[in-house]
């Protein structure tokens, strides 16, 4: 077919599964290819975003129909991390994209098994609480919302809740209600794209004014429904509250307890590495605020994956454990070969993807989400 | 098919199950490149890894009589690595071992799937400079450069791939592998076949390893821009420039629809106000640069240019280069469809070229933004249009039918850099005339008497 053959007369009908002003902005350029984790994986044009656009739109006109095995082993098999739209010339909203394409695909029996229990157990606030109660998270002192809302997370109060106390340490204005439930983003990135941006309008209920999340991914999501205004992340929130931190001195002294990598990096600034977050980086534009913290407390070293998805990818690992597992390798031989003595997150899910990696490999590197790592609490059991 | 029965078999056997595709989701995805509107199905895609596999591929397709389209990274923009007859895709990113860069010899040499920009960070990390550096760089393939002689935005002063392939592996349609040249500048041994190769996209032969020159990386670099009432003013400073004795290794053009398209996007703060923005540049010497920017922005001076700076930091040389950088995403972001063309006129004939397109673009009421190599002539009229309006999809088409004849009527070409692809070889007669043509068939036939190899094309 050339251009001469194509009218709107006889150009294929669309099924609205995807939002037309989405899909026809990629102008197939191909420039995605090298920013994306699986193609690099697989070097085959399906496993691209352009490939999966194309995919996409051959779902759209009805070129291949929903249960093509190709289109939903590509649904899955794409991490979302979003590495594709900063260095995309015309703008697509791949993140939309994907999103669309779940919500269409994944509705009912097509959705990964493995997904399921996730979303049941964040599906509801009072659950979420549940899962927070036996921790100590900053959450648990019964405050009222104020005009500074720290969000708790879901998993994340559950696994690492000693992120919301060290957040709370270096920042004492901020509020953390018990009241709050899950922001949406599992749902959203795991086809259940309505849900999803309910949770999020319920979180911005619960949690009024200004929103603080120490999860890059919760915050892409919720700022996406709730507006970039009213969310923060949390080391871009500190960045831009220019004030000297609470806790943390300038020169920190790292031969006394408490500091990161206490023991053994006696007399020398701590070599820390940082894994950005996707959606944070790639959704909101920020990674320039993590290292310019980071590089408060210690001597920062760029890995050369630095920017690219470390493979926890939401559920990702969960659903695609051997996947994720083969995305996270480069990762780990560069904390190795820099020696690092922490790698920073900014991310709930990157922190259980690296810490798995890290103890896997054996590694003396610690992995501390960055609040952890300014309050000086660096690596140690919460 | 009857021809097909047994092709994945087949094909299984040479380079493994693993590496073939014949699931139709891949099908699709490789049913295009990044040329607009056009595509083809194939019925295999095959992954090979070595020179010998292949051969393997193309001994079966000749047997099977199946057409074979190689390609890398899928960046071509006259849809040349599309399968518009079926058959094999041979996708060549496989073989992507960079095996020498030698700061002795000056010689890189690499599989065909290497990226140009790997090629040429790796050429850098040892201080050599790979000069070809087209738009697709960071995406597309050595293989894929040469294949199709890419240009980019510094050939006026170092000239495009043609001039840094020494030699090169190939395997012929038959399943016959060869070398023509090696490492050598001289060697003047039978025809110049890795220079025949090198622009015949992918119809004569497959690359399958490559030897490339390689050049001293110049010490350092510097750009300013100039302003200009209109495009006439700009050239003739161009012509100026030349004249001087300076051989610049930047002179980048944007018409007025590109300036007012990349301050809506990028707001920049450039003069949306000005008929053509011209950004000039050198590279080498420190001592050299400042006194050739000198003389750049005296000549602009001369000529009528509104306001000329030079960047005085590398932010500010940054900052001069973004408003180049930025025309093409800012032309596609207004709308769905982009074509992106590569006309090109002798250098006095550019301001009359694009005088001439934005007649047409009237005419045929289009949008078409002109930005591209003043250095060397070569322009990127690209006209955004909504695909799903028909009218303006015919009315583009008639509009670049013009536009081609008025290049070559003005002794320039209707590809400088892109290609002809599927899509330019209904005027390439018109350039060539019908003895060409004719030669260029027998030149096929001679390689590939099947025609099995990227058939309907180059040479059809």
């Amino acid at each position: 077919m050339s251009t001469a053959d194509i009218t709107p007369e006889n150009a294929p009908p669309r099924r609205g599964v995807f939002t037309p002003e989405l899909l026809d902005r990629c102008i197939s350029c191909g420039f995605c290819l090298p920013a994306c984790p699986t193609y690099a994986l697989t070097g085959v044009e399906t496993s691209s975003p352009r490939g999966r656009i194309n995919l996409m739109r051959a779902l759209e006109t009805g070129v291949l129909p929903d249960d093509d095995p190709t289109v939903l082993e590509e649904s899955s098999f794409c991490l979302g991390c979003r590495a594709c739209e900063p260095v995309c010339p015309a703008g697509v909203q791949y993140g939309e994209l994907l999103e669309e394409w779940r919500d269409h695909l994944w509705n009912g029996r097509r959705r990964p098994l493995r997904v399921r229990p996730l979303l049941w157990a964040v599906d509801s606030p009072r659950r979420v609480r549940a899962m927070g109660i036996v921790r100590r998270h900053a959450g648990r002192g019964g405050e009222a919302p104020g005009p500074v809302n720290l969000m708790l997370g879901c998993f994340e109060r559950f696994l690492y809740p000693r992120v919301s106390r060290d957040a709370r340490k270096l920042a004492a204005e901020l509020t953390a209600p018990a009241a709050q439930g899950c922001c949406g983003a599992l749902h959203a990135h795991n086809g259940e794209l309505g849900r999803g941006q309910e949770l999020a309008q319920e979180l911005g209920e619960a949690l009024p004014g200004t929103i603080v999340t120490t999860s890059g991914g919760c915050g892409a999501h919720l700022a996406g429904v709730l507006g970039p205004e009213r969310v923060k992340e949390f080391s871009q929130w500190m960045v831009e509250r220019e004030r000297p931190l609470a806790a943390t001195p300038e020169e920190p002294s790292l031969d006394g307890g408490g500091a990161p990598g206490a023991g053994q990096a006696a007399g020398r600034r701590p070599r820390i590495g940082l894994q950005d977050s996707c959606h944070l980086r790639n959704g909101l534009g920020v990674w320039r605020e993590p290292r310019e913290l980071i590089a408060s407390v210690g001597e920062y070293v760029e890995l050369p994956s630095a920017a690219a998805c470390c493979g926890a990818a939401g559920s990702y690992s969960v659903v695609r454990p051997k996947d994720s597992a083969r995305v996270l390798d480069p990762h780990l031989d560069e904390i190795a070969a820099a020696d690092l003595d922490v790698i920073a997150v900014v991310n709930a899910g990157c922190y259980r993807q690296l810490q798995q990696g890290v103890k896997r490999r054996k590694l003396r590197t610690r992995v501390v989400h960055i609040a952890e790592l300014l309050a000086g609490a660096g690596g140690r059991a919460a | 098919m009857a021809t097909l029965t047994g092709l994945r078999g087949r094909l299984d056997e040479v380079v493994g199950p693993d590496h073939v595709r014949t699931d139709e989701g891949a099908l699709v995805t490789f049913s295009t490149d990044a040329t607009p509107l056009e595509r083809g199905r194939p019925d295999a895609v095959v992954f090979p890894a070595t020179a010998e596999e292949v051969a393997g591929v193309l001994r079966v397709a000749n047997e099977l009589g199946v057409p074979v389209v190689p390609r890398g990274s899928g960046t071509n923009l006259s849809a040349g690595t599309i399968p518009h007859r079926g058959g094999i895709v041979l996708v060549l990113t496989r073989m992507n071992k960079l095996k020498e860069i030698s700061d002795a010899e000056l010689v890189a040499v690499c599989e065909p799937g290497v990226r140009t920009l790997e090629l040429a960070q790796a050429a850098a990390a040892q201080g050599l400079l790979f000069p070809p550096d087209p738009g697709s760089q960071s995406t597309a393939t050595v293989g894929g450069n040469v294949a199709e002689c890419a240009g980019g935005l510094r050939a006026l002063k170092y000239g495009v791939t043609r001039d840094y392939v020494l030699g090169v592996q190939a395997v012929l349609p038959t399943g016959e592998i060869i070398r023509s040249g090696g490492r050598l500048v001289k060697d003047v041994a039978g025809y110049d076949l890795r220079r025949l190769l090198c622009g015949s996209e992918g119809t004569l032969a497959v690359m399958t390893e490559l030897t490339l020159r390689l050049v001293p990386a110049p010490e350092a670099s510097g750009y300013g821009m100039a302003y200009f009432p209109d495009l006439a003013a700009a050239a003739r400073a161009v012509s100026r420039v030349l004249a001087s004795g300076v051989l610049p290794v930047t002179l980048e053009f944007l018409d007025q629809v590109c300036i007012g398209a990349v301050e809506d996007f990028a707001q920049i703060g450039l003069d949306t106000s000005a008929g053509a923005l011209l950004i000039f540049g050198q590279d080498g010497n420190p001592v050299v640069i400042e006194h050739d920017l000198e003389r750049m922005a005296g000549a602009c001076a001369t000529e009528g240019a509104t306001s000329v700076r030079i960047a005085e930091s590398p932010e500010a040389a940054s900052e001069v280069l973004e408003a180049r950088r930025a025309a093409l995403p800012s032309l596609s972001r207004l709308e769905p469809l982009t074509l992106l063309e590569d006309a090109t006129v002798p250098r006095s004939r550019i301001a009359e070229m694009v005088e001439y397109i934005q007649e047409v673009a009237q005419r045929y009421e289009l949008k078409i933004g002109t930005f591209g190599h003043a250095g060397d002539g070569n322009l990127h009229p690209t006209a955004v249009l909504d695909a799903a309006d028909g009218s303006a999809v015919r009315r583009a088409r008639a509009a670049f039918d013009e536009i081609f004849a008025r290049a070559i009527e003005l002794d320039g070409t209707i590809t400088g850099e892109h290609g002809i692809g599927i899509v330019k070889l209904r005027y390439l007669e018109r350039q060539l005339g019908a003895d060409h043509m004719a030669l260029l068939r027998r030149i096929k036939a001679a390689f590939d008497p099947n025609g099995i190899l990227n058939p309907g094309k180059l040479g059809s």
